[in-house]
């Protein structure tokens, strides 16, 4: 049984994101709740499912945002598998619609981790295991590692990882509720930041900052009822690594190893359109070694080409793959998953201002993260 | 010896075999006994499907597959390191092993250098397999 178009996002709400102190994640939960139902032109008694995901440092306390949103859901789950999740809480709205658990589902991502002063990566926030005891803190050395390896196999350069973040930060430059809103950066500017873990410098590793956002999913005959034009979810696929396992320990060692090949198939076949079909694309960017990955991991472009194709500028609006087109999370705001498949809906909804790509129709998002050991990639393809 | 404050591994029944072997400074990986693949962590071979599974000694030689290097302190015990490197060890057997290459300034490591291993008692509970560039050029 195939779910294509038969639900979409009528919602879309997004507080400002930065340094926002004076908000807890509960605020900032509510606040975006609210937008995304003033966006939809949806009542508030319509809403009987939320899912919601807790962000770096912490979010939402459970019910807590609906409670103070005045929204009496019937149907809701704490879902958290950090930069998997955002498309595996759309799944599970999917499922929980298709199953006749609620009829419009909310779902949401809220964090406060810049105003906690939080840094990713420090002893105490999860259980290290072996790798603490070697030092190897922080999710970005994963990045580090592809990226040490890369350079060994197919010659990738500063220069080409440099390009992912200076092609996402210019994006960024063009949207104004963007946390890098103002701030430009230059090739130079790239080379001179500090290691933070070799290769990679503090401009390959996403933001830290504040902000919520929600969406509402419901089926597509009760969409069209509402004032925003439907994005539907056309396909979706996931896939683990956890068969390259046995091989290592840690499966995305592996250049080719984040095993997106059965991600992307399986969307593309529920769908019914190819990667050639796709007009824009949000790639799951935490570090910018990932993106090189997924571009050939998922047919983009072949191996040991990524970093070349990324340097001829592919990735820009009248590039052959225009992709993280609002800067995402190296640039836009930390929003994890939600980053990449909140851009797809206002991509597919022309709302992408300076960045939108003209008549886009078909939008490929992703996700890549958790559960570990290995890394779950999930794809899901949208269209207007 | 002042008090090591760095994370020790947490041992379980499953892993207690390799860390008592450390501690008698040998290296040992977990290997299918019936068609000879290595693993990290399973308890059922995945290429044969054979349930014989078993702890056995390995040469302790390698090359670096990849490594990373510190720049940024997460961890307070790390800071006279910085900066510091970890490394994944394909050892020669085929198995990748996570540790630290010790013996050489960070940026004489690249990918593919020849390594050995090298047992550092951290307690006197605790020994660590770290690796050091090899002695001989060729082995």
């Amino acid at each position: 049984m195939s779910i294509k178009d038969k639900y979409a996002f009528v919602g879309l709400g997004l507080t400002q994101q930065g340094k926002i102190p004076a908000m807890s994640p509960d605020d900032l939960a509510t606040q975006a709740i609210l937008l995304a139902l003033a966006d939809a032109g949806m009542r508030k008694d319509e809403v009987d499912g939320y899912i919601y995901q807790q962000g770096i440092g912490g979010g939402p306390n459970g019910v807590t945002p609906m409670l103070r949103a005045g929204i009496p859901v019937k149907h809701c789950w704490e879902m958290q598998s950090g930069g998997s999740n955002c498309l595996s809480i759309v799944m599970a709205a999917v499922g929980a619609l298709e199953a006749g658990l609620c009829q419009v589902c909310v779902i949401v991502h809220a964090t406060s981790a810049s105003s906690q002063g939080v840094l990713v990566g420090r002893p105490g926030e999860r259980s290290y295991g072996i790798e603490g005891v070697y030092g190897a803190y922080a999710p970005g050395v994963h990045g580090a590692w592809l990226a040490q390896r890369y350079m060994h196999l197919y010659g990738l350069t500063r220069e080409q990882l440099g390009s992912v973040a200076v092609t996402f930060r210019e994006y960024a430059n063009k949207r104004p509720e963007a946390v890098m809103y103002g701030r430009t950066m230059t090739m130079d500017d790239y080379l001179n930041a500090r290691m933070v873990i070799e290769p990679l410098c503090l401009f390959d590793f996403c933001l830290v900052n504040d902000g919520a956002v929600a969406l509402v999913i419901t089926s597509a005959e009760r969409a069209k009822e509402y004032r925003k034009p439907p994005v539907y979810i056309m396909g979706y696929g996931s896939d683990h690594s956890i068969r390259e396992l046995g091989r290592s320990p840690q499966a995305y060692l592996h250049w080719d190893g984040f095993v997106t090949q059965k991600a992307g198939e399986g969307a593309f076949r529920m769908a019914g359109v190819t990667l050639a079909d796709v007009d824009v694309a949000q790639l799951y960017d935490a570090f910018t070694p990932f993106v090189l990955s997924q571009l050939e991991s998922y047919g983009v472009c072949g191996r040991g080409e990524a970093g070349a194709f990324v340097e001829a500028g592919n990735l820009k609006l009248d590039g052959a793959f225009p992709c993280n087109t609002s800067g995402t999370e190296l640039s836009w705001s930390y929003l994890q998953g939600f980053s990449h498949l909140t851009e797809g809906v206002r991509q597919l909804r022309n709302e992408a201002g300076e960045c939108q790509v003209r008549d886009a129709e078909i939008c490929m998002v992703t996700g890549l993260g958790p559960p570990r050991p290995g890394s779950l990639a999930n794809c899901c393809i949208l269209r207007r | 010896m002042t008090e090591y404050a760095k994370q020790l591994p947490v041992i379980t029944s499953s892993d207690k075999p390799f860390w008592d072997a450390a501690r008698r400074h040998e290296l040992l990986a977990y290997r299918c006994l019936s068609c000879g693949t290595f693993y990290s962590q399973v308890t059922q071979c995945l290429a044969c499907d054979s349930p014989r599974m078993d702890w056995v000694r390995v040469s302790g030689k390698g090359f670096v597959y990849t490594f990373a290097v510190y720049h940024q302190l997460y961890h307070p015990a790390w800071a006279k390191d910085i900066p510091y490197n970890v490394a994944w060890i394909k050892l020669d057997e085929g198995p990748l092993l996570l540790s630290n290459v010790i013996g050489c300034p960070n940026d004489e490591i690249t990918v593919g250098l020849r390594v050995e291993v090298v047992f550092d008692d951290v307690t006197d509970e605790v020994t660590l397999p770290r690796f050091r560039p090899s002695a001989a050029k060729t082995d």
